[in-house]
């Protein structure tokens, strides 16, 4: 799991603790359910949004 | 009146758009106060469209349904020479040079636009209660959300300020203010409608989509935004079609798949009763109702908000130094946004990929599917915390609960009203289907609602509109 406090701090944002507290609780939450995902991905499945050479072959 | 019959008479010349574009201007200046729909009213230049229309109709030049049908549109739809805000202080002085694609096609169909709608803050909550422009009222009780982030799109069909409205949809944003409102939204397939001119919350998840009084009517204004547009990257070359549900259509052996699993848990009772009552209906008029099995929904949910929190995020982190512009909500979303890794973002797309494919194989035992639209009736303002079936929820994570993975998926959905509350707030139904399948899921909405699936309009229980006046004070507090 991330510390996202420590994250918060490393890059400098300007969020007071209490506020800081409660994002990194509800990004806590999120990713209790999405990192269990992540490790079963398969290696050749790519991201959904892809990129085309020429945007006239776009769907 | 519903926009079918409004342009029925129109071509009979019992009516004049200039007569129905006075009427609702009327309207608007009497509900407007209490509802804070609208932000923009152009009457002026609506009139000006109205008295084109009724010129072209009486030379026989017809553009079809919507012309000389007074609409609006959310507010973060570009229309050259029109302050178009996004709800948001960022955009408050931006006014666009040029219209975006939806309002080239509805002005096209010579359709009357009488303004600009409010809405959640930059697109991004489900309680239009704007910090910055006043927070939007539902007209079936004032003191209670519209929905969002399409609040002023609900809340001004729903007081049949307007014939119809536009609104987009990211996470529920059109289908959220047409449940809690009582009036027809329909998200279409990802690339069906182009964004192109609309305010981005987030790329991947955005649609674009029509609020309406009822079935047919929501399909006419498909009919006239639909398309590919080579200036919206996701738009699809998929043909366009008639989308309009014939008089007395047919659900017979359609296999409705019930997905009792996630969708029906955790739900307020009376959304439970009125959405199993749909489906008693479906099976009545002879579909087959399936019980299916779906992916983990949870987990398209949260993939969804990865991708919805990162996507939004990278369009506003320019702004956020300027905190004091944005609502205390919005900044939290967009904060948490900051934080996410690139490596989760892709991985999140990676995830949706694998989804999409896991659902492909549901469409093989199934036509479509039928969910409640909203676990709960309309919360009231200000509330963010709400107990449902025994537990407390987030009104955010409740309200787009049942509705956010069919962004995720791009998948058509639409929410129709299936019946009130025991406290008089609409609640609605959801169907699904497969990939640029409209007019199969318009086509079930409309065979539901013509045989009772339905509530009586918001504005027969307020004739007179007494309500509204006597609450202006209360409405204007909110501003």
């Amino acid at each position: 799991m991330n510390d996202w406090t420590a994250l918060a701090q490393a890059r400098g944002l300007k969020i007071d603790n209490r506020e800081l507290d409660r994002i990194a609780g509800l990004l806590r939450s999120l990713e209790q359910v999405f990192r269990p995902l992540v490790r079963d991905l398969p290696h050749g499945l790519d991201p959904a949004i892809t990129f085309r050479a020429n945007p006239e072959d776009a769907e | 009146m519903t926009l079918r019959k409004a342009a029925q008479a129109l071509r009979e010349r019992r009516l004049s758009s200039v007569e129905l574009t006075k009427a609702a201007l009327e309207r608007i200046d009497r509900l407007n106060p209490a509802l804070n729909a609208f932000l923009t009213v152009l009457p002026e230049r609506a009139l000006h469209r109205a008295a084109q229309a009724d010129r072209e109709l009486a030379a026989g030049k017809d553009r079809g349904p919507l012309q000389g049908i007074p609409i609006a549109l959310k507010d973060l739809f570009d229309m050259r020479g029109v302050h178009t805000t996004a709800g948001s202080l960022i955009y408050q002085d931006y006014i666009p040079d040029r219209d975006s694609a939806v309002v080239e096609k509805l002005e096209a169909a010579g359709a009357v636009i009488l303004g600009k709608l409010n809405l959640h803050e930059l697109a991004y909550g489900i309680t239009s209660a704007n910090p910055h422009y006043g927070a939007v009222h539902n007209p079936w009780n004032l003191e209670r959300i519209p929905g969002g982030s399409s609040g002023g799109s609900g809340a001004a069909v729903a007081a049949e300020m307007v014939f119809a409205a536009m609104g987009s949809d990211t996470g529920g944003s059109i289908r959220a203010p047409a449940a809690l409102c009582g009036t027809v939204g329909l998200k279409p397939t990802y690339g069906r409608v182009s964004r192109f001119g609309a305010i981005p919350l987030a790329f991947s998840l955005d649609h674009m989509g029509p609020l309406a009084g009822d079935v047919r009517d929501t399909a006419i204004v498909l009919n006239t935004i639909a398309g590919f547009d080579p200036r919206d990257s996701g738009s699809a070359r998929h043909p366009v079609m008639d989308y309009v549900p014939e008089e007395g259509c047919s659900i017979r052996g359609l296999r409705i798949g019930f997905p009792e699993m996630f969708f029906f848990e955790r739900l307020d009772p009376d959304v439970d009763a009125a959405v199993r009552g749909g489906i008693a209906r479906a099976t009545s008029l002879g579909a087959e109702v399936v019980p299916v099995r779906l992916p983990d929904m949870a987990a398209v949910n949260a993939v969804g908000l990865v991708i919805q929190l990162a996507e939004a995020t990278a369009v506003m982190e320019r702004y956020l130094e300027q905190r004091e512009l944005f609502g205390a909500d919005v900044l939290e979303l967009l904060d948490q946004g900051r934080l996410l890794p690139a490596v989760d973002y892709i991985n999140a797309q990676r995830l949706r990929r694998g989804m999409q494919n896991e659902f492909h194989r549901v469409w093989q035992s199934v036509d479509c599917l039928i969910t409640p639209a909203t676990p709960i009736p309309a919360p009231r303002i200000g509330e963010t915390m709400i107990r449902v079936a025994g537990s407390e929820e987030n009104v955010r994570a409740a309200v787009t609960r049942l509705m956010r993975s069919w962004n995720v998926l791009g998948l058509p959905a639409i929410s129709i009203p299936c019946g009130l509350s025991a406290t008089s707030l609409p609640l609605g139904l959801q169907i699904v289907g497969p990939p640029f399948e409209e007019s199969l899921v318009l086509r079930v909405a409309a065979a539901l609602e013509d045989a009772g699936v339905a509530i009586p309009r918001c504005s027969s229980r307020y004739p007179n509109s007494r309500r509204y006046d006597r609450a202006g004070a209360h409405a204007a507090i909110g501003k």
